[in-house]
């Protein structure tokens, strides 16, 4: 016992942004993708539906009407911000499992903004409201970021405990001191300016404006990651922060701006959630998104682009399951299955492949040795 | 009467994908021998003993021990039930564990369920008496010195009653005490108990020291066996690398400039938290070359981690042209202009994972020819041909400069380094085993570059493991034992006998001697 | 202050803890073997399940119990085929084990019972209380003591066994070794890769043992969700105890107390408030921890 055991720890906690995206994985994704599906068909016909039927009621559901394409646009947007905020920070090798908690604040202060500031024109009030946002993740990012730098106490377990503490609190806030005076309304605040709000891009759908905000952060979080210096820099920390801090790069300040910026996003995501949908914080605002996000990011390998795409698909899942249980009546968490299905075979991946790699080398050596006995 | 031999080779060939790692090897170890196994970095003779002991299957050719054949399913366990044991180079010991606990792992005494604390300790005990290898069994492994682990590891190969012991190059990481203490075990073992051993290695004074026979191996081939006392060190160097490995002089004496680092009266502690550093002081002027030679481990480590601002120190201070950098960041001293080669490649000198060009790039990613608006943008085309210039310097092999820097080979991933850290033009260098792990075409043409940056004024601070590389290129030499300097020379008035008794701590009651005098003189 | 502070108090704290010691010592099996296993809070949540599963249909707690530990081991196996065989990244494995474990709860809820949320069922047999006989008569400690369900007790037995099987069987040193340094346990010819068998399959069993006291012992009634981050607070508690049973133990009777307390104080705080404090007590013990343990190397340093 004793230091190894807090060294091997730490050093699992340290896990390294996997390599880039090759075909031969993307070719492994569709494979699993496909397996899933199959798996879940057979959940399907084990609970005596028909899984055609259902899997067209799902396409259907995300892409059939324009209203359903603006649904599944608007849940790709929060699943891909919540992507990109777990793989800014990854990408930089410290881990934010605390989006959750983040995108609560920043819905929360967002919201508290919106409300309170009076008699000012609504762009101000979206922009102060941007900036609260911003402020309330970042800072509650912040926290855990600098225990795990200037302390190394592991982020993993605090960021996952302040998730926790956030939501309490923001029900806390919701339910007490800011709880709204309007009727009908169990858990929320007042809600915000009304000319503030983000308009609807498609009617009775759920994109709103909103979504060019989101576009914006995704090209800047993509263009930092990817093309910059300072992007360089945090996938040189995440690699490697021993070589990182030999080659002069303050790999401690890096990895906490990384954090800050990812819990950030998340804020961002919470006040886009609040102003373009509910107009008010509620405490249903979010179930667990930022989970969804990560598991993106993750099995995209912290690709930015990659964690895009993969949200639209994502989304096609999580909308088109709301629909799959209304028309085709099965209850729509076994789109859920299938989705974590797709993670398992996404990261055992490697394993897999070499599984079946091996398996194939004996055989054919086999085949070999046999051949040779029958030709002797 | 049992058969003199014990082990043979019988035309033994084993092939790698895309390498030939034995071919067609033939060798006889007899009973009660010492034998040593020479050959460079690659030359085949740890993959042999791993043939014998199991770890790998032989691709053709037959091996006997004891006069029988292994067979297809050979592993190490087999290996052991004949008689083979054999101690690696890292050795694979529990450091929470006690010596005990260690040495009987996999094999515990039971008492009923529980696990037999006593039983254990006797059985150790024992076993160290036995073998007149004394070790305390209740002493926590992970706290034991270098020397101590590998006797442990010796005894947990002896438990299970070897006949033959192959030890994989053992005196790489050992004092010279403690190499004195290794041989006289071996010695021991062979006479008293009538063991065999196989000893790895590429230190020619302890094959000359210690075998009765040594075997000579190059690209895979066995060259030559030979009774040791029929041969010298030279004929087994030449047969080795096929030509002579003594290099040409390369120092030419020219004026020093002014003093550039400084370090004073500095302390720091290792990764576990004891003193590494007690007191060192040292100065290296403008075109000049100081040399830190010592065992590894005797804080050279922490000494170019402490100048470089990548280890807290606790006492003292550095100064680089007369500025303290104490408390700076290794950013702020890279600026300042220290270039670092660390030790460690792969941990520390370059990011295995980026390409070449990135790593090429490292330090300079903010500088306007490669970014724009403040580190916003990055100008990939720049960095790639600027890279591609590099390697054309410094004739660094790949396919592209987009290839990961782990894809090298180690001379090549070196040269990265060098390149990099060559490319800032800093006034002082400090230079951490530069040629480790590196192939002999690469090595001159390494010694080459840190001559020239010498001769155009640098300040030069090298440690090395290697004393004919210290000598070679060296100014003036340092000897670090214990975290103390134990002395300083300039290298011609200096032979290797002599800094070899100062690195092994000879000089120190001088030091104490010193020290006291001094400080009845100040009282 | 009495209606707080009393033996009530004490009570739930045993009661708010089990499932969380249960939990924490299937976790500090795989942390032993150095597996970190966050995807705990799923293994019990799916325990959680079963367990209320078969005690509905066989309408004996036993039956549920015995299913929870059937899917204990599946969920074992899994994770050991996924994380060692596959060597998959384990932090991923577990946040989709735990969403995996979300999604096949609450699909079989649906499914199976038909309802949405919540199940509870007169027919659902929960696990016994045992009163012992001598104790129970006893002031303050009988209550304590006595007429706990049985995954309490047994708990409480886990403890010093897990502490004996970690410490002081050729087991635990061939499990603390395949976790230390595997190649030295590989090159005794045993093989590490069994250790970390057993200890994922022991872990699978005692989170789903944690969760079935959860729906069986604790409740009895199964809801979405409902182990609620219990399973990374008993993550938290096997790094605060730095794997050693006992300690493990006390930090989970630690989180236990403060979240009786918390719902003791309901009448006086908002409950979300009260809510907060477990998670925040145990950020701040992490934080202890390592300050702590720094400033110990520190004294060692300078000493």
């Amino acid at each position: 016992m004793g230091n190894s055991f807090f060294q091997s720890i730490r050093a699992l906690f340290r896990l390294k942004p996997a390599q880039k995206l090759n075909r031969d994985y993307l070719i492994s994704l569709l494979c699993a993708v496909l397996l899933a599906f199959l798996v879940g068909a057979g959940i399907m016909l084990l609970c005596g539906f028909d899984p055609i039927q259902c899997y067209g009621a799902l396409f259907e559901g995300a892409l059939g009407k324009p209203r359903a394409i603006g649904n599944t646009l608007a849940k790709a947007m929060t699943l891909a911000l919540c992507g990109l905020a777990m793989s800014v920070a990854a990408k930089a090798g410290i881990f934010n499992v605390g989006g959750e908690g983040q995108l609560f604040m920043g819905a929360l202060a967002a919201a508290v903004v919106g409300a309170q500031v009076k008699g000012a024109p609504a762009w101000v009030v979206v922009i102060l409201a941007l900036l609260a946002s911003l402020l309330a993740g970042g800072l509650y990012a912040w926290v855990p970021g600098a225990m795990k730098v200037y302390w190394k106490v592991d982020e993993v377990i605090t960021t996952i405990m302040l998730n926790s503490v956030a939501t309490f609190f923001c029900s806390y806030m919701a339910n007490g001191p800011l709880k709204t005076t309007e009727k009908g309304i169990a858990s929320g605040t007042a809600s915000i300016m009304k000319e503030a709000g983000f308009a609807k891009l498609i009617p009775l759908s759920n994109l709103t404006t909103a979504i060019l905000f989101a576009a914006a952060a995704a090209l800047f979080t993509w263009y930092l990651m990817t093309r910059s210096s300072v992007g360089f820099e945090m996938k040189l920390t995440g690699d490697n922060d021993r070589f990182a801090a030999y080659g002069g790069i303050s790999a401690k300040k890096l990895m906490l701006w990384s954090m800050v910026l990812s819990g950030a996003i998340c804020g961002l995501t919470g006040m886009l959630e609040v102003f373009g949908l509910h107009k008010r914080f509620m405490t249903t605002l979010s179930n667990e998104f930022y989970f969804d996000g990560m598991l993106v990011a993750m099995i995209m390998r912290y690709q930015p682009f990659g964690v895009i795409l993969m949200s639209l698909f994502f989304a096609v899942l999580n909308i088109g399951s709301r629909s799959m249980e209304l028309s085709a009546g099965i209850s729509s968490e076994v789109i859920l299955i299938v989705q974590s299905i797709i993670i398992f075979f996404m990261a055992a991946e490697g394993g897999i492949r070499t599984a079946l790699q091996n398996r194939s080398a004996i055989r054919k050596a086999r085949r070999e040795a046999k051949a040779k006995e029958a030709g002797v | 009467m049992e058969k003199k031999e014990i082990v043979r080779f019988s035309h033994v060939t084993k092939r790698y994908p895309g390498t030939l790692a034995n071919d067609d090897v033939s060798l006889s170890v007899q009973r009660g021998e010492v034998f040593a196994l020479v050959g460079e970095n690659g030359a085949g003779k740890s993959t042999l003993m791993n043939l014998l002991y199991g770890m790998q299957p032989v691709t053709m050719g037959e091996i006997f021990i004891d006069g029988e054949k292994i067979g297809p399913q050979h592993c190490p366990e087999k290996a052991m039930e004949m008689g083979v044991s054999m101690v690696h180079q890292h050795f694979k010991l529990v450091p929470s564990f006690t010596v005990a606990q260690n040495i009987l792992l996999g094999h515990e005494p039971k008492k009923k369920l529980s696990y037999d604390f006593q039983a254990v300790r006797d059985a150790v005990r024992k076993l160290s008496e036995t073998y007149g290898l004394y070790v305390n069994p209740d002493d926590v492994t992970g706290e034991l010195s270098v020397g101590l682990q590998q006797r442990v590891e010796i005894l947990k190969a002896l438990r299970t009653g070897a006949k033959v012991l192959i030890l994989d190059e053992p005196t790489a990481v050992l004092t010279p005490q403690e190499t004195d203490d290794l041989f006289r075990v071996i010695r021991r073992i062979v006479e008293e108990q009538g063991m065999t051993v196989i000893l790895i290695t590429h230190r020619l004074p302890e094959v000359m020291q210690v075998s009765d026979r040594v075997g000579v191996m190059k690209r895979g081939r066995l060259v030559k066996v030979m009774e040791t006392a029929q041969t010298s060190e030279r004929e087994i160097a030449s047969l080795m690398v096929g030509r002579d490995v003594i290099f040409d002089e390369l120092r030419q004496q020219h004026e020093l400039g002014e003093e550039k680092l400084r370090v004073e009266e500095l302390c720091a502690l290792n990764d576990r938290m004891l003193p590494a550093l007690r007191q060192v002081s040292l100065s290296v002027h403008a075109g000049e070359i100081v040399g830190v030679c010592g065992v590894e481990g005797n804080g050279q480590t922490e000494l170019a981690e402490c100048i470089m601002g990548m280890r807290p120190q606790t006492g003292g201070r550095v100064l680089l042209c007369g500025e303290d950098v104490s408390r700076k960041t290794p950013g702020e001293i890279r600026s300042r202009g220290v270039s670092f080669i660390p030790e460690d490649r792969m941990t520390t000198g370059v990011d295995g994972k980026a390409s070449v060009a990135e790593n090429l790039l490292v330090g300079k990613q903010h500088r306007p020819e490669f970014s724009l608006l403040g580190g916003l943008h990055l100008r990939r085309h720049r960095v790639k041909q600027y890279a591609a210039e590099q390697a054309e310097k410094f004739d660094i092999r790949m396919a592209s400069v987009d290839d990961p820097v782990s894809s090298l080979s180690g001379g090549n991933m070196q040269k990265v380094v060098i390149a990099r850290e060559f490319s800032f033009d800093s006034p002082v260098l400090v230079i951490s085993q530069p040629t480790r792990g590196v192939d002999i075409g690469a090595i001159e043409f390494i010694h080459e570059r840190i001559m020239q940056k010498r001769n155009e004024g640098c300040a030069i601070l090298l440690i090395s493991a290697d004393l004919d590389e210290l000598f070679r290129l060296s100014d003036r030499l340092v000897t670090l034992y214990e975290g103390q300097i134990t002395g300083s020379f300039q290298t011609e008035a200096i032979t290797r006998e002599e800094i070899g008794y100062y690195m092994t701590g000879g000089g120190k009651d001088e030091l104490a001697e010193n020290a006291a005098k001094e400080e009845m003189r100040h009282g | 202050m009495s209606e707080i502070f009393n033996v009530l108090l004490l009570q739930n704290t045993l009661r708010t803890a089990t499932p969380v010691v249960l939990a924490a010592l299937g976790c500090l099996m795989t942390q032993h073997v150095n597996i970190t296993n966050i995807g705990i809070d799923g293994m019990m949540l799916i325990g959680a399940f079963f367990a209320v599963l078969g005690s509905y249909y066989c309408g004996s707690w036993a039956a549920g119990l015995a299913f929870a530990i059937v899917f204990g081991v599946i969920l074992g196996l899994l994770y050991y085929v996924l994380v060692i065989r596959f060597h998959s990244d384990e932090f991923i494995i577990g946040v989709a084990l735990n969403i995996f474990a979300g999604g096949l709860t609450t699909f079989l809820l649906r499914t199976i019972f038909q309802v949405k949320g919540s199940f509870s069922d007169p027919r659902i047999a929960p696990l016994p209380t045992i009163v012992i006989p001598g104790l129970k008569d006893i002031p303050v400690l009988g209550h304590l003591l006595s007429g706990n369900t049985l995954l309490v007790y047994v708990s409480w037995l886990l403890v010093p066994l897990c502490w004996y099987l970690i410490y002081k069987t050729p087991w635990g040193f061939h499990l603390r070794a395949s976790g230390e340094y595997p190649d030295a346990l590989e090159a005794s010819g045993r093989s590490p890769e069994r250790m970390k068998l057993s200890a994922s399959v022991l872990c699978g069993v005692l989170s789903c043992m944690a969760g079935a006291h959860l729906s069986l012992g604790y409740l009895t009634m199964f809801s979405e969700n409902m182990s609620a981050s219990r399973g990374y607070v008993a993550f938290a508690c096997v790094i605060f105890g730095r794997g050693n049973p006992p300690v493990v133990f006390l930090a989970a009777l630690l989180f236990g107390f403060i979240e009786a307390l918390g719902l003791r104080l309901q009448k006086y705080v908002p409950s979300d408030l009260t809510g907060m404090a477990p998670y925040l007590v145990t950020v701040l013990m992490m934080v202890a921890v390592v300050l702590w343990e720094q400033k110990k190397k520190g004294k060692v340093a300078k000493g």
